[in-house]
């Protein structure tokens, strides 16, 4: 009886779970990865023996014999598998909030652009973001202006010209028409 | 020289304690503190290079087969990691690897991103590989897969570029579902079959029932077959993998994909080989779909990176039709396919790499790596682009490189095994990866010299930057070389790697999960094999625990 329940739990946090994913909002999809892990946690537990008021460790040879000859003891791994699991999805949980936050002061909006923008744009079905391409060069400017200035870590680079040096002329300069 | 079993540790434990000492002052880390940073990471890099190929010689090559029960724990209930020829190798080619981009990546990791801790990441991210490459039971290769998933998941968004964020959801997200996948067939395998350790559910899986076999299997070659991005589960993949700086992607490029691929073979070979042969049609025709996709996809590609991350997926997909006819063969031996899988691999993880990392010079310098709008690049910068030919031509399967001996060895298999359609597909796909190579070099290197952005890139004008960059890729290429051209020695070293793998039992044995309590598990399996719920077989897992108390 119990274990059917579970399996009712197990199944509606797993269903849940992947229905949140497939919405569109960022909140959700953090809030369905969450149930997704519950959904397997609760699995990880099933797989232990469902039973209460046994120990699982014994301490002579005798009491063991005459426990396991009534019933079966208690299994104690499920509860530190799960305790792991719970850690790890903890930690990435996290890690994904604050993915999701950065892109929220990124792009101002909580969805995952997608839908609505034409799928074959620049013949590239998998980018599905609205940033333009300088955007996706971004990193690019930024090391050529901050770090390569530097001779500091590594020493060799030929300095930069004066007039490049300032970085808001160099990034207007670069404000590149992409065919 | 006998080695220690006790070496096994290193190649996760160095790299990890490395990295926590270096976080102690990665945070606030000064240019001279980022060059001790450097310094450390270079030094465990070395270390794990070493102690991998000692296990390589040993395990591989002398066919030994090395267990680590931590804390001297014996084996169903401590902690198992084992080491043999296929684990070896993959440990061996990932210090190569790692250790060759790891120079491109001091040179082209700006400060921000080396305060923010980019060489601990690097580090950890080793740990994970190494950790899954190496471990012996279920839970501990979900583990490591967590820790190499998390580092990747900080490298591939360390920066916060909007790019970065957008498809870093998605990889974050679509890697997590596979994870969950995965930890999900390890509940099932605990709660059914009573176990975690690798060995006791080989020794286990063929007295348990059909459904629960087909059951397990299903969900590891999902969970595991969406980290190797085949056919359907890859596209995580091509969305994330132009994002980065190029050292990460050269570095993904090289090692992610091949955890999974590794936990693939791993998984066919010693969980359940029958379903080699009764799976056969279905994982061809996933082997089929995935190496067309990823040429065809890669044909399509605007940029040097997304053409090149595009073609790992067509690479797998090779990989996994190897795998497929490992158990086949009607001339050539069984387990011809797996060796010339292993050997496929090997090829892939040291080109793969050079040509990302050869492609990244080429976007660092342009300042773009959109095809349209680069260009003549052989003027300027004649031995990128004599490197850069090379390895495409390489990646390609042209003769006296090691794409020719894996690709060759691939086709012979499948022509022996008379898969016809297979075999064509994946002549096709080569001649897709070739004209995608011309199509690289042809718009990046020849023409008239255009480039896109106007700031001076001085980042090859630098002596010793060019150095760093472009020495590891001409070591991966003339690696690629010579293991062309010493084709015959490399391929029988991977077959015996194969057939070392193909051999569960010297598994079961070397890891012997049960001897110690051999009186119980007989009556316990009589009551497995007639059971498939959640709950009732539990009668095997009953004796795990406890038994150890009365045997002390």
């Amino acid at each position: 009886m119990i274990s059917l329940l579970l399996a009712f739990a197990v199944g509606s946090l797993f269903a849940s779970g992947a229905y949140l994913i497939l919405r569109r909002g960022q909140i959700k999809l953090i809030l369905g990865l969450a149930l997704m892990s519950h959904g397997v946690n609760l699995l990880l537990f099933g797989s232990g023996r469902l039973i209460e008021g046994r120990p699982p460790i014994f301490v002579n040879k005798s009491e063991y014999a005459q426990t396991i000859a009534w019933n079966l003891p208690a299994d104690p791994l499920p509860q530190a598998l799960i305790l792991t699991a719970i850690v790890i999805s903890f930690g990435i949980t996290a890690f994904v909030i604050v993915l999701v936050n950065r892109r929220h002061t990124v792009t101002q909006s909580d969805f995952v652009h997608g839908e609505l923008v034409p799928l074959l744009r620049e013949g590239d079905p998998f980018d599905f973001s609205n940033s333009s391409e300088t955007d996706q060069y971004d990193w690019l400017a930024y090391e050529v202006d901050e770090v390569y200035d530097s001779d500091e870590i590594l020493p060799g680079l030929p300095p930069l010209p004066p007039s490049e040096r300032d970085e808001s002329t160099a990034m207007e300069e670069d404000q590149y028409q992409w065919p | 020289m006998a080695l220690s079993a006790n070496l096994l540790a290193v190649p996760a434990a160095g790299p990890l304690l490395t990295a926590a000492l270096i976080l102690l002052f990665a945070r606030w880390g000064g240019r001279t503190l980022i060059r001790h940073q450097i310094a450390l990471t270079t030094l465990a890099l070395c270390v794990n290079l070493v102690v991998a190929v000692l296990l390589f010689r040993a395990t591989a090559v002398q066919g030994e087969r090395f267990v680590l029960q931590l804390g001297a724990w014996s084996a169903p209930f401590g902690i198992t990691v084992y080491a043999d020829g296929l684990s070896a190798t993959l440990l061996l080619l990932t210090a190569l690897v790692s250790l060759a981009v790891y120079p491109f990546a001091v040179a082209t990791i700006d400060y921000h991103r080396a305060r923010m801790g980019f060489h601990p990441l690097y580090l950890f991210l080793l740990t994970g590989v190494n950790g899954a490459f190496l471990a012996g039971d279920l839970f501990n290769l979900y583990v490591f897969f967590e820790v190499l998933l998390m580092a990747s998941f900080v490298l591939l968004t360390v920066g916060a570029q909007p790019a970065q964020t957008n498809s870093g959801i998605r990889y974050v997200v679509l890697n997590l579902l596979a994870s969950t996948v995965f930890l999900v067939a390890a509940g099932i395998a605990y709660g059914t079959l009573g176990t975690l350790n690798m060995a006791q559910i080989a020794e286990r899986l063929p007295l348990a029932s059909p459904a629960v076999r087909t059951v397990f299997a299903g969900l590891l070659m999902v969970g595991f077959g969406s980290k190797a991005a085949i056919f359907p589960l890859f596209f995580w993949l091509p969305a994330s993998y132009h994002t980065p700086p190029p050292a990460v992607t050269a570095l993904f490029g090289g090692l992610l994909t091949k955890v999974g691929v590794y936990t693939l073979f791993r998984s066919f070979t010693l969980f359940f080989p029958e379903l080699l042969l009764s799976w056969q049609p279905t994982l061809l025709t996933i082997a089929g779909a995935t190496m067309l996709v990823g040429a065809l996809g890669a044909l399509a590609q605007p940029g040097i990176r997304r053409v090149l991350s595009f073609h790992i997926i067509s690479h797998v997909g090779f990989m996994l039709m190897g795998l497929a006819v490992a158990l086949s063969g009607n001339n050539l031996a069984i387990g011809f396919g797996l060796g010339a899988a292993i050997i496929y691999l090997c090829h892939h993880m040291i080109i793969k790499t050079a040509l990302i990392m050869a492609g990244g010079a080429v976007e660092l310098h342009m300042g773009s790596d959109r095809l349209a709008s680069i260009g003549g690049l052989v003027s300027r910068q004649p031995f990128l682009a004599f490197l850069f030919f090379m390895a495409a031509i390489s990646l390609a399967g042209v003769p006296p490189f090691s794409g020719f001996v894996s690709k060759l060895s691939l086709l012979q298999i499948t022509l022996d095994t008379r898969h016809w359609v297979v075999s064509g597909v994946s002549l096709f796909a080569s001649l897709l990866t070739m004209l995608n190579m011309m199509r690289l070099w042809r718009e990046s290197f020849w023409g008239d010299y255009k480039r896109p952005s106007r700031i001076p890139s001085r980042i090859l004008q630098s002596g010793l930057r060019q150095q760093l960059m472009l020495t590891p890729v001409a070591v991966l290429v003339l690696l690629s070389l010579a293991l062309g051209i010493w084709g015959e020695p490399a391929f029988r070293l991977s077959m015996q790697v194969a057939q070392q793998a193909l051999d569960r039992q010297a598994y079961i044995e070397a890891v012997s999960p049960s001897t110690q309590f051999s009186t119980r598990p007989a009556n316990g399996l009589v009551a497995l094999s007639g059971t498939d719920g959640m709950n009732s077989p539990q009668v095997v897992a009953g004796f795990a625990t406890p038994t150890l108390f009365i045997s002390q």
